[in-house]
């Protein structure tokens, strides 16, 4: 485990895979997390595929392992209350059909571009 | 049921202070150091740990700043610091076995040792004795928190 000091460093989660692939979805959740844990600040911004995990009703039906009562939506509360901040790209919202009232609450929606400052102010990007 | 009181078979020690929300004790010792953990609900709560990795000796937390990362198969979050102070010690049996907070969360699985900078006022703000039981029973009541399993060899 590295020496560095982690609080207060930014880290730019960016999840391009949703429901389609649902076994990638709670890692990049849970690392979010664990950083969040670390008091490090961070942000997860959904794109492309990532889109459609947001859409309400879309979380609960997705579920890793059948013996937990944990959910994908489940893990988008707990980093919602972990301060972890959730942001989704407007430009793919759009391509795939989705309005902001289709999207669970809690999370912001940002114009495609905003990833090059989130990146630049980022300590580490993440890609997922 | 055993010697200490218990909330859906979640052990609870009079002795001890709680940070109900935050899920975490405090005892004070007699050098004027403190012991903090996380209570048995945590532990429940988390399932068995697979890594508990507290800050490093010498850290000045102030109250409700984390203390330390836990992680389980299912879940990661801090261990918030329910008074102020500097790290003192941390338990190193933490890095062998992590599971030690799940078989031994108020002894053997205590995380940090704090020397407390506001301890009177900040211990005022906890909840201990029955009160902390009432408290507790409270929380878990209206959350439905489920009932406590407890790992072979758990010790309260």
């Amino acid at each position: 485990m590295s020496d560095e000091d982690p609080e207060g460093k930014k880290i730019l989660v960016i999840q391009t895979h949703g429901v389609d692939t649902p076994r990638r979805t709670y890692s990049p959740l849970f690392y979010a997390m664990a950083a969040a844990a670390m008091e490090m600040e961070v942000l997860v911004w959904f794109t492309m595929d990532g889109t459609n995990q947001l859409a309400k009703g879309a979380a609960e039906k997705v579920k890793l392992d059948p013996t937990s009562d944990v959910t994908l939506k489940t893990m988008l509360e707990q980093a919602l209350d972990a301060d972890v901040r959730l942001r989704v790209c407007q430009q793919s919202m759009a391509l795939f059909g989705m309005t902001k009232d289709d999207l669970i609450d809690g999370v912001e929606i940002l114009g495609a571009t905003s990833i090059i400052d989130l990146a630049l102010q980022a300590d580490h990007v993440m890609y997922f | 049921m055993g010697p200490h009181p218990e909330v859906r078979g979640c052990v609870l020690l009079l002795d001890l202070h709680y940070h109900v929300v935050d899920h975490t004790w405090v005892r004070v010792d007699d050098d004027g150091t403190v012991t903090v953990g996380m209570t048995d609900v945590a532990q429940n709560l988390a399932g068995p740990l697979l890594h508990a990795k507290p800050k490093k000796v010498g850290a000045v937390r102030a109250r409700g700043k984390p203390l330390a990362t836990v992680e389980s198969s299912k879940w990661v979050g801090p261990v918030k610091s329910p008074v102020s102070g500097e790290i003192v010690a941390v338990n190193g049996k933490l890095a062998e076995d992590a599971t030690i907070v799940n078989r031994s969360p108020y002894k053997q699985g205590w995380i940090v040792r704090l020397k407390p900078s506001n301890l009177d006022e900040e211990l005022a703000q906890l909840v201990t004795g029955e009160a902390a039981v009432a408290a507790y029973r409270e929380r878990i009541e209206s959350e439905d928190i489920k009932a406590c399993e407890h790992v072979e060899g758990f010790e309260a």
